[in-house]
C-alpha cells in the first residue's frame, strides 16, 4: 500500500517537474475588491496557452506594503496588477522593468487608455500599460423601489431625493435599508464613492498641485450632511459604521435599496447575482451636478524578472479582442479605444453608464496616496469614520486637515 | 608561607580555568542563538535607526534625527498612551481572573484536571485566529453577541460592538482575558502548589484565618511566580498588535493604535524603516526599563522566605 503510494506520488512530482520545466508559470498578484474580470481572463489565457499564470489575491489595502515588501525581500511576484495611483511611487523607486520600446512596438499602443499611460510614465519611460479600467457610479435596486411604491426606471438626480427615496425603502421592514457605505475607515472605499460627491460641486480635498490640504470646505460639509442625515435616521445599516472595505458590495444581498459602486460591481451584480434587479445611473454631486472616480489598474512588471517574455504574452492575450471582451463583461471597461465599441457590443447596457462616467471622472495623483488617503489608518480614512459617525463633527474636520497637511509638508 | 599559599592556589586557579572553559562550550550553542538571532538584529536595528532608510532605495545617514523627530511626534505619544492603558487594563483584568482560576483548580477536587483543560484551551489558539473568531461573534448582523443580546430583550436593536471605542476596546480586553488568562492561572498554579502544606498547617493551627494565611504566607511565597506571570503579561500587552490589526484596523477613527501597530504603519505603510528602527529600539528601551522596575519592587534578587 504505502510502495503503491510512494509510486503515485512520486509520478505525480515528476509531472509536475516536468510541466515546469516545459512552460513558465508566470506568478502574479491582483488586489482583492476589483471583481471577477481579472481570475475570469487568466482562467481563459491558461485553458488556452502552454504557459500558465499563478494569480494570487492580496487584500486591497495591503497589496502596496506586501509588494514593496516583497520586492525588498528577493521574493516579489513577476507581474502585478497594481492601482494605477501607485505607477509613480514604484517608478521611481526604480523597482519596475521598463517596457517603453515593447510597448511602443505595439500596434494599437495609440489608442490605449491615456490616462493610465500617463500614470504609467516616469521620465519619458513606460513602466506601467493598463489593465483595467473602472469608474465609481450610483446603483438602485429596482425590486425594491417598487415595492416602495417608486417608480423603478427613474434614477435620482439628487441627494434630496435619494434620502426621501431611502425612508420609503426603510419603510418597508427590518433589514431592508435604503444605503449603504462602507464607512468604517475604508479610504479607499470613500475616495471612490464619496468625493465625487464635492468634485461634482467644483472643489476637491487636495489642491491641483497636492500640496496643500482642502478639506474643510462647505461643500464637504453639506456631503457630510447628507451622510450623517441618512445614518441619523437609520437608512443605514448598523454595520457600515464598522465595515473597513470587507463587505464593500453589500448591495448584491438584495436588501439594500441603494449604493455608489464601481463598474467592477456591475459586472459582478449582473454575472453572478442576475436575480437583482437594478439600475445604474451617475454619482450626483452635492449640488445635483454628477461626478466619478476614474480609477483602475495598470500592469506592472517586476524589474529582473526572467519570465518576461511570459509576462508579455499574457499581456497580449489581455489586449486581444477575447480577453478585452472577457474583461468586460466582468466589468472591467475596455483598455483599447480602438475597440471599444466592439467590445461592449452585445454586453450589458448598465456598463455604458461606467464608460460614460469617464467624461466628468477623476483621478487624484500625488505620490503620497497611500499615506493621504487609502491606508487604513490615514487622515481621510478616519476622516470618513469621525465624520459621519462620530459626535465632534468640527474637530472631525480640524484634525483631519491638519494630519493631511503635515503629511504633505513632511514628503516634500 | 607566601609559597606555600601559591603552591596550593596554582592548581586549584587551574582546574577552576579548565571547568570555565567546559562552560562556555556548554552554552556556546545557547549563545550562537541569542548572538544571531537577538544581539545581531538590535545592533542592525540600532544601525538602521541612525538612517533615513525607505523600503525601497537608498538609505542616508541622519544621526539622531530620527530620535529627535520621536519628540515631536504627537501620533506616537498617542499610541504610548494608548499601550499604557491598555496595559494596566488587560493586566488588571488577566490576574483577577486568574488567581481565583489558579487557586480554584489547585485543590484537589473531583473533575479538576476537566476544569484546568477546559480553563487552559483558549491558550493554545493562535491569537489571530482568536481575534478573527471574536470579530464573528461581536459581528452586528452575523454575530452572536448583539444578536443575543437582542433575542432576549436586553437591547431594542443589535449594537455595533466594534464602532464605538468603548465598546470595541471592551471587546478586545474580553477576547485577550478569555485566550490569556489559562495561561497566566498555569503559571500561578505551579506558585501555589510549590508552597509546603507544612506551613499552611501550621499557620492553621497558629489561628490564622483564611484571608490571613492568603496574605501572609501565599502571597509572599509566590513573590517569584507572581513576578514571572506579572512580566510576560506586562511585556505580552505593551506588544500588542495582532487584535487591534485584525479586530479593529486601529479604529475606530485611529483609537486604538498600539506602539507596535505604530511602528509596524511607519515600517510597512509608511516605508520609512529607519524610523520604525528608531521606535523599535525605544520601545526596547522602554520593555527593558519595566522588567527591572518590576523586578525590583517584587525584590526577586533576594533571598528572603
Amino acid at each position: 500500500m504505502i510502495k503503491r503510494l510512494l509510486a503515485a506520488t512520486s509520478i505525480a512530482t515528476l509531472c509536475l517537474v516536468s510541466a515546469a520545466s516545459a512552460a513558465e508559470n508566470v506568478e502574479m498578484w491582483v488586489r482583492s475588491g476589483i471583481g471577477d474580470a481579472f481570475k475570469k481572463v487568466v482562467e481563459a489565457y491558461n485553458s488556452g496557452h502552454e504557459n500558465k499564470v499563478v494569480m494570487t489575491e492580496v487584500p486591497f489595502s495591503e497589496l502596496v506594503q506586501k509588494y514593496a515588501t516583497a520586492i525588498a525581500g528577493g521574493q516579489a511576484p513577476d507581474a502585478l496588477s497594481m492601482d494605477l495611483i501607485y505607477n509613480p511611487a514604484f517608478a521611481a523607486a526604480g523597482q519596475l522593468e521598463d517596457l517603453t520600446d515593447w510597448a511602443k512596438s505595439l500596434p494599437y499602443f495609440n489608442s490605449l487608455s491615456p490616462s493610465h499611460v500617463r500614470l504609467g510614465t516616469y521620465q519619458d519611460r513606460i513602466y506601467g500599460l493598463p489593465l483595467s479600467v473602472e469608474t465609481s457610479v450610483f446603483a438602485w435596486n429596482k425590486d425594491l423601489y417598487k415595492k416602495a411604491g417608486l417608480d423603478p426606471e427613474k434614477a435620482p438626480a439628487n441627494w434630496d431625493e435619494i434620502t426621501t427615496n431611502a425612508e420609503k425603502i426603510r419603510a418597508l421592514g427590518d433589514d431592508t435599508y435604503g444605503f449603504y457605505f462602507s464607512g468604517g475607515g475604508c479610504g479607499g472605499c470613500m475616495i471612490f464613492t464619496f468625493t465625487p460627491l464635492v468634485w461634482g460641486a467644483g472643489v476637491d480635498i487636495l489642491s491641483a498641485d497636492s500640496k496643500t490640504a482642502t478639506l474643510d470646505t462647505p461643500q464637504m460639509r453639506k456631503a457630510v450632511d447628507i451622510y450623517r442625515n441618512m445614518v441619523k435616521k437609520d437608512l443605514v445599516p448598523a454595520g457600515a459604521a464598522s465595515d473597513n472595505g470587507a463587505n464593500f458590495l453589500t448591495f448584491t444581498n438584495g436588501k439594500i435599496g441603494q449604493q455608489s459602486l464601481g463598474a467592477f460591481a456591475i459586472g459582478t451584480l449582473v454575472t453572478e447575482h442576475p436575480d437583482i434587479n437594478f439600475g445604474v445611473t451617475l454619482i450626483p454631486g452635492v449640488d445635483g451636478k454628477p461626478s466619478s472616480f476614474a480609477g483602475g489598474d495598470n500592469f506592472v512588471i517586476t524589474k529582473g524578472t526572467k519570465k518576461i517574455d511570459a509576462v508579455k504574452e499574457f499581456l497580449e492575450y489581455v489586449y486581444s479582442m477575447d480577453g478585452q471582451k472577457i474583461m468586460a463583461k466582468y466589468g472591467s471597461l475596455p483598455t483599447r479605444g480602438d475597440i471599444a465599441d466592439k467590445v461592449l457590443e452585445g454586453l450589458d447596457p448598465r456598463m455604458q453608464v461606467g464608460l460614460k462616467a469617464i467624461a466628468v471622472a477623476k483621478t487624484p495623483y500625488t505620490l503620497q496616496f497611500n499615506d493621504l488617503i487609502n491606508s487604513a489608518n490615514g487622515p481621510w480614512a478616519s476622516f470618513t469614520n469621525a465624520a459621519i459617525f462620530g459626535e465632534d463633527v468640527d474637530g472631525a474636520f480640524s484634525s483631519a486637515q491638519s494630519e493631511m497637511q503635515s503629511i504633505i509638508d513632511s514628503g516634500q | 608561607m607566601t609559597g606555600f599559599g601559591s603552591e596550593i592556589l596554582l592548581p586549584r586557579r587551574r582546574r577552576r580555568r579548565k571547568s570555565n572553559w567546559r562552560g562556555l562550550v556548554y552554552i556556546a550553542p545557547a549563545m550562537a542563538l541569542v548572538i544571531v538571532f537577538f544581539i545581531m538584529p538590535v545592533l542592525f536595528t540600532g544601525w538602521m535607526s541612525l538612517h533615513n532608510w525607505p523600503l525601497m532605495g537608498a538609505s542616508r545617514w541622519i544621526g539622531f534625527n530620527n530620535y529627535v523627530r520621536m519628540a515631536n511626534d504627537s501620533r506616537f505619544m498617542t499610541a504610548l498612551n494608548f499601550t499604557a492603558y491598555y496595559t494596566v487594563i488587560v493586566t488588571v483584568a488577566i490576574f483577577a481572573i486568574a488567581f481565583p482560576l489558579a487557586i480554584f483548580v489547585e485543590k484537589e477536587r473531583q473533575f479538576v484536571s476537566a476544569y484546568r483543560t477546559i480553563i487552559f484551551l483558549p491558550v493554545v489558539v493562535g491569537l489571530a485566529t482568536a481575534s478573527l473568531l471574536w470579530v464573528w461573534l461581536a459581528n452586528v448582523d452575523s454575530g452572536f453577541i448583539g444578536p443575543a443580546l437582542k433575542a432576549l430583550g436586553l437591547l431594542e436593536k443589535s449594537p455595533n460592538l466594534l464602532a464605538t471605542f468603548d465598546t470595541a476596546f471592551l471587546t478586545v480586553v474580553v477576547m485577550v482575558v478569555w485566550k490569556i488568562a489559562g495561561f497566566t492561572m498555569i503559571i500561578l498554579l505551579t506558585g501555589l502548589q510549590a508552597i509546603p502544606s507544612e506551613l499552611t498547617e501550621a499557620a492553621r493551627i497558629d489561628g490564622a484565618g483564611r484571608w490571613q494565611r492568603f496574605r501572609h504566607l501565599t502571597l509572599p511565597l509566590m513573590r517569584k511566580t507572581i513576578a514571572l506571570a506579572l512580566i510576560v503579561s506586562v511585556t505580552g500587552s505593551i506588544l500588542a498588535f495582532d487584535q487591534f490589526y485584525i479586530m479593529t484596523a486601529g479604529g475606530p477613527q485611529n483609537k486604538m493604535i498600539s506602539v507596535v501597530y505604530y511602528i509596524f504603519n511607519q515600517s510597512f505603510v509608511s516605508f520609512n524603516l529607519g524610523y520604525g528602527a528608531a521606535l523599535s529600539i525605544v520601545l526596547l528601551a522602554i520593555l527593558v526599563a519595566i522588567s527591572i522596575v518590576q523586578l525590583w519592587l517584587l525584590r526577586v534578587g533576594e533571598e528572603r522566605p
